[in-house]
């Protein structure tokens, strides 16, 4: 069984569709990586987190990309084996002979 | 030569193999990248400068062989992605349906479908933007790095990651709703 932590308590977001008000949740999308990454000026910072208090459904959005880049930082890749290594290092070096 | 090549080979192949695996998604074809990769390095050792990392240069072999090896086999065209696809237009696009709250990503990353949903994802991106994905959040290059390894500035690196990943976000999104019309209840990442 896998621990679970207490889930956050989330915001409710409004029952109505979300318009994107006056374009300010797009502009925030558009620099959503980047705020993730800490690669922007601290005003820019400071505006984002300023609008992620006001706007739940912006919230959401930036914990959504934040754990879809958690997922893929986490994602295992296979290994090679001993003998698969060693095979693969004779055939490249036959290659290298031969072609 | 010899001995310089199997230190090559010895200090990076498992890096090597990661990558391939990351990008081509199967094991076979993972192996040819490697081989093919390893190979272009041997030919081309005398030529290696040294202004990058050793690492470097080999992801930048592996990936100009990867994407010429997606040539050959005729794929479907490259497709941009834009910004505006990106955009959620209904509450359930917000948050991802998949429960991964409360848990670390490794934790998350056991349930199969969970990683199963997330790899087809991945190959769902087309090939150039993958690439900056694999590159940056999974290998961990920096986007200097990165734009290294592609040719391109980080401005670039920086746009195509974005896209990506928006892209593995709303598909994973997606697939969450498909998942909870049948299946409720998500118990099931014990």
């Amino acid at each position: 069984m896998v621990k679970r932590a207490a889930p956050k308590p989330r915001r409710r977001l409004a029952a109505t569709p979300h318009r994107h008000e006056a374009g300010r949740c797009l502009g925030i999308l558009r620099e959503l990586s980047d705020f993730i990454d800490n690669e922007l000026p601290d005003d820019i910072c400071l505006q984002i987190r300023r609008h992620l208090g006001d706007c739940p459904h912006c919230e959401e959005f930036v914990a959504s990309l934040r754990q879809t880049v958690s997922l893929c930082r986490g994602n295992p890749a296979p290994a090679l084996s001993a003998n698969e290594r060693a095979l693969m290092r004779e055939e490249i070096l036959n290659a290298a002979r031969f072609r | 030569m010899r001995d310089r090549f199997d230190t090559l080979y010895k200090d990076h192949v498992d890096l090597m193999y990661r990558y391939a695996n990351r990008l081509c998604g199967e094991t076979e074809a993972a192996k040819d990248l490697v081989q093919e990769t390893f190979l272009n390095a041997y030919r081309g050792f005398n030529r290696f400068r040294g202004d990058a990392q050793v690492s470097t240069w080999l992801y930048a072999i592996a990936s100009r062989a990867c994407l010429r090896m997606r040539r050959k086999r005729k794929g479907a065209p490259e497709r941009e992605l834009s910004l505006e696809e990106f955009i959620p237009s209904s509450e359930g696009e917000f948050h991802l349906q998949i429960p991964v709250e409360g848990l670390s990503p490794e934790e998350a990353l056991q349930n199969k479908e969970l990683r199963q949903a997330l790899n087809a994802a991945i190959d769902k991106l087309p090939k150039k933007y993958k690439m900056v994905l694999v590159l940056r959040d999974m290998e961990g290059l920096s986007a200097k790095e990165a734009g290294t390894v592609m040719g391109l500035s980080e401005r670039a690196v920086k746009s195509r990651l974005h896209r990506a990943r928006l892209f593995v976000r709303r598909e994973l999104s997606a697939r969450g709703l498909a998942e909870e019309t049948h299946e409720p209840d998500h118990e099931s990442l014990t």
